[in-house]
């Protein structure tokens, strides 16, 4: 058998199947958008409090491999990470699982398709940073070289890494849902800031530029470096000086660095194959059903004696019901949402809860902010859940099921959101603080938004990635406009989040009428 | 009650046409939908269950355009679909009191129905077990017990009995006899056995078109004096295949015995009793050699 073509055709594949989905022009288009971000000065690098370099091949080359790097390998992981599970879904992993391909193969196989639709982004803005520097008067001429150096060497081991992370989040059964996509996003935090604080070798490259562009910057006006920071930000206060960087020099010690990188990608790789199920249908189940009942062992049913008929079936017209449907269909939401959770997680919610009761209000809403991320996996299914398992055709043929069924999730995932901050609720609303608002608002706006975001993408994954990053920079750190809990009177923007609440409760309504045929 | 299809046309692409000018109308009692892969089966099915519109026509649920007041099928409906999922957490009552709940009816009523179907699946011994340690025969039947939720008058089946055991495929069959009272059962297969067994009437699909709508001991005369037994040596096997249209074949000490359908047969063979199997193969080829010329 010939291992590079074998190779070859699963990739080939696997990426052709991703490509021509509808879902790769967003992606694509989003990372456009990053691109433009950048060429508008909307995505900036900022280096020792009010420096940047001229906006030479080098300096573009940098930012945008940057940005690839650094976004992309968060983003990038969450595109990616359905692989194996499509195999799976599709039942061809099955087809793959009959035939002499090792397990390590089809890991690494896995991989490198991940990396090269992560690759193909990044070439994207390989030809945008051309554009960039062609349509930026500030220094010319271009440098191929300079420009794609960083995107060849830091952008693409980053996106190995990145691709080989998803693979083995896959084939981990913890990690393979929502709690993998929570976990990778603190990851992936914890990655960045060790890179930045402790000078650590980072797979995004950052501590390597921000070495190497220090260490420039130093020599040129070693009086006038205010301090030693070197930080990436979006929308926030340009830089007001500027020096002319020639980039990174490549020596074989800085190269070898980002191919270690490469290499424990591979090694990742690998290691994901020592986990993966091999669609096993005994293991591809969760590990608390696998422990009580065995995958294929029917029932013997075939011995019983078949004494059923319809005729003892009362097939009389059943009675629908009426106003009381609704609230019978909120019911079966909530339990549909916290069915298959274990004791732990009401425990822990169950703390949080008192934690809130016992703290003073001050305290309580930092509680909060624990309280409102605890339920993220749950939130997270609402509005995705019908196309997750394939049961649009049972439930969209019902009658006058269209809304009802949607307003019944999102007040089920209303309920969650008020129950689970029960505690500050009450605090606020009892001490007529004015906050109460705010409190509201989020326990609005969180299930609108996780219905929106499930009802358009079809994936649980979105408002995961989305929601865990909102509540970091938003309510963690008390930022203005982007603190949706109202964590501090400072930062809290009730009207705003009322009417995101409204807005996104109305992109859901409008996701499910382009689902149902006769809305 | 009655159910009116009519010009119903639909199109994915421009260039794909999955249904083609369907004119059906449909009374009490349970039509066998037949066809070959790709014929059509599944886009009507789904367009009489509302999940999807038709491109251009009208269907009628008792004289009401359901695209006007989808409701007043839906109601009333019961739809198994070709491929579905279930939520691998909830067991089987659980999963068939949700689909309750969203299709109406009361928690007593729901629980009192729930029981009785999940005894007519044969699924009550198991009915405490997560639905994601089911195998495909299990859901299967989990999926019909749904359909039957609300008491339909017009059941829809896409390929019911796929992945069922024989016994249980027996079992379905009968079940769709009983019910076939004062309501319209739609049964889509390729399995002309199952049909056989169940319909009433039958109709055929051939490339998004209908071909034949009739009972099915009308379908018959079509092939009478058509179809034959011929006992050949296995060497001479493909050269019939070649040559007729060949319903089945069986390997014999005499050599192997092959039915064929020919309106001009080959020497030394005998006439026999035409199935609905051969009318069914014998109208797709004519629908076929109809399309070629």
């Amino acid at each position: 058998m010939n291992h590079a073509n074998v190779l070859y055709h699963m990739v080939k594949a696997d990426f052709l199947e991703r490509v021509r989905r509808y879902s790769f022009l967003v992606t694509l288009a989003g990372a456009l958008y990053l691109a433009y971000g950048v060429a508008a000065e909307k995505v900036v690098i900022v280096v020792g409090g009010h420096y940047r370099g001229q906006y030479n091949s080098a300096w573009i080359g940098m930012l945008m491999s940057t940005c690839c790097s650094v976004f992309l390998s968060l983003f990038g992981f969450y595109i990616v990470k359905n692989s194996i599970e499509r195999d799976s879904g599709t039942r061809v992993g099955r087809i793959l699982a009959a035939t002499p391909m090792r397990k390590a193969f089809y890991t690494l196989a896995k991989t490198v398709s991940n990396f090269a639709v992560l690759a193909c982004m990044v070439m994207v803005l390989m030809a945008a940073a051309v554009v960039m520097q062609w349509l930026r008067p500030e220094a010319r001429p271009i440098s191929l070289w300079q420009l794609w150096s960083p995107f060849m060497l830091i952008a693409l081991p980053a996106m190995f890494v990145t691709a080989s992370l998803a693979i083995l989040f896959e084939t981990l059964p913890v990690m393979r849902g929502g709690v993998g996509n929570i976990v990778y996003f603190f990851l992936w935090t914890f990655g960045l800031v060790a890179a930045a604080q402790k000078g650590l070798q980072d797979a995004a490259g950052m501590h390597i530029l921000a070495v190497n562009i220090r260490q420039v910057l130093e020599r040129i006006n070693p009086g006038d470096v205010s301090n030693s920071s070197f930080s990436l930000t979006i929308g926030g206060d340009h830089a007001t000086k500027t020096f002319l960087w020639n980039g990174i020099d490549w020596n074989p010690r800085a190269i070898a660095w980002r191919l270690i990188w490469v290499a424990a990608g591979a090694g990742i790789a690998l290691i994901a194959s020592v986990f993966f199920h091999r669609f096993d249908p005994a293991r591809e189940h969760s590990s608390k059903m696998r422990r009580k009942y065995s995958a294929d062992a029917e029932p013997a049913l075939v011995s019983k004696p078949v004494r059923a008929s319809l005729k003892t079936l009362s097939l009389a017209q059943i009675p629908l019901l009426g106003r009381s449907r609704f609230a019978r269909m909120v019911a079966s939401e909530l339990a549909l949402m916290l069915k298959g959770l274990h004791w732990w997680w009401y425990a822990v919610a169950g703390a949080l809860l008192i934690a809130q009761f016992a703290s003073p209000l001050t305290t309580s809403e930092g509680v909060l902010v624990a309280a409102w991320i605890w339920p993220v996996l749950l939130w997270s299914q609402m509005g995705c859940r019908e196309s997750r398992h394939t049961t649009q055709s049972l439930i969209f043929s019902a009658a006058r099921v269209t809304y009802h069924q949607l307003f019944a999730i999102w007040t089920a995932g209303f309920m969650v959101a008020i129950l689970t901050g029960a505690g500050a609720g009450l605090h606020l609303l009892l001490s007529g603080d004015p906050q109460f608002a705010a409190w509201l608002a989020g326990a609005l706006f969180i299930p609108s938004l996780a219905l929106a975001l499930g009802t358009w993408s079809g994936s649980s994954k979105f408002f995961e990635a989305l929601y865990t990053l909102w509540w970091y920079i938003g309510p963690a750190h008390q930022s203005p406009g982007l603190d949706f809990m109202g964590t501090s009177s400072s930062s809290s923007s009730p009207l705003l989040y009322l009417a995101l609440a409204a807005g996104t409760l109305l992109a859901a309504c409008v996701a499910r009428r382009r689902q149902v045929a006769y809305a | 009650m009655k159910l009116t299809i009519e010009n119903v046309s639909k199109r994915y692409t421009p260039s794909s046409l999955a249904l083609q000018n369907f004119t059906l109308e449909l009374g009490s009692g349970i039509l066998g939908l037949l066809g070959p892969n790709g014929a059509g089966k599944t886009t009507l099915m789904s367009m009489l269950a509302t999940i999807t519109r038709p491109t251009a026509g009208t269907i009628r649920w008792n004289g009401v355009d359901i695209g006007s007041d989808p409701n007043n099928l839906r109601s009333v409906l019961g739809y198994l679909p070709q491929d579905f999922g279930i939520y691998p957490n909830l067991n089987a009552v659980e999963f068939l009191e949700y689909l309750a709940a969203v299709k109406g009816l009361d928690a007593a009523t729901a629980r009192r129905r729930i029981d009785e179907l999940l005894n007519l699946v044969n699924l009550t011994d198991v009915r405490k077990r997560p639905l994601g340690s089911f195998s495909g025969g299990m859901r299967q039947r989990v999926g019909i017990a749904q359909a039957l939720l609300n008491d339909p008058k017009l059941l829809i089946v896409d390929e019911p009995t796929a992945g069922l055991d024989p016994e249980e495929r027996v079992r379905f069959r009968n079940i769709l006899s009983d019910l076939s009272g004062d309501r319209i059962v739609i049964l889509s297969t390729h399995i002309v056995s199952d049909v056989e067994a169940t319909a009433t009437d039958i109709a055929l699909i051939s490339q998004g078109q209908l071909v034949a709508h009739a009972a099915p001991e009308a379908l018959l005369p079509a092939v009478e004096g058509k179809v034959w037994e011929w006992i050949i040596p296995s060497s001479e096997l493909q050269a019939a295949k070649n040559q007729y249209l060949i319903s089945n074949t069986s390997r014999r000490s005499d050599g192997v015995h092959v039915r064929l359908l020919s309106s001009e047969p080959p020497k030394g063979t005998n006439a026999v009793a035409p199935t609905l199997e051969d009318a069914y193969l014998f109208c797709l080829s004519q629908c076929r050699a109809g399309v070629a010329a």
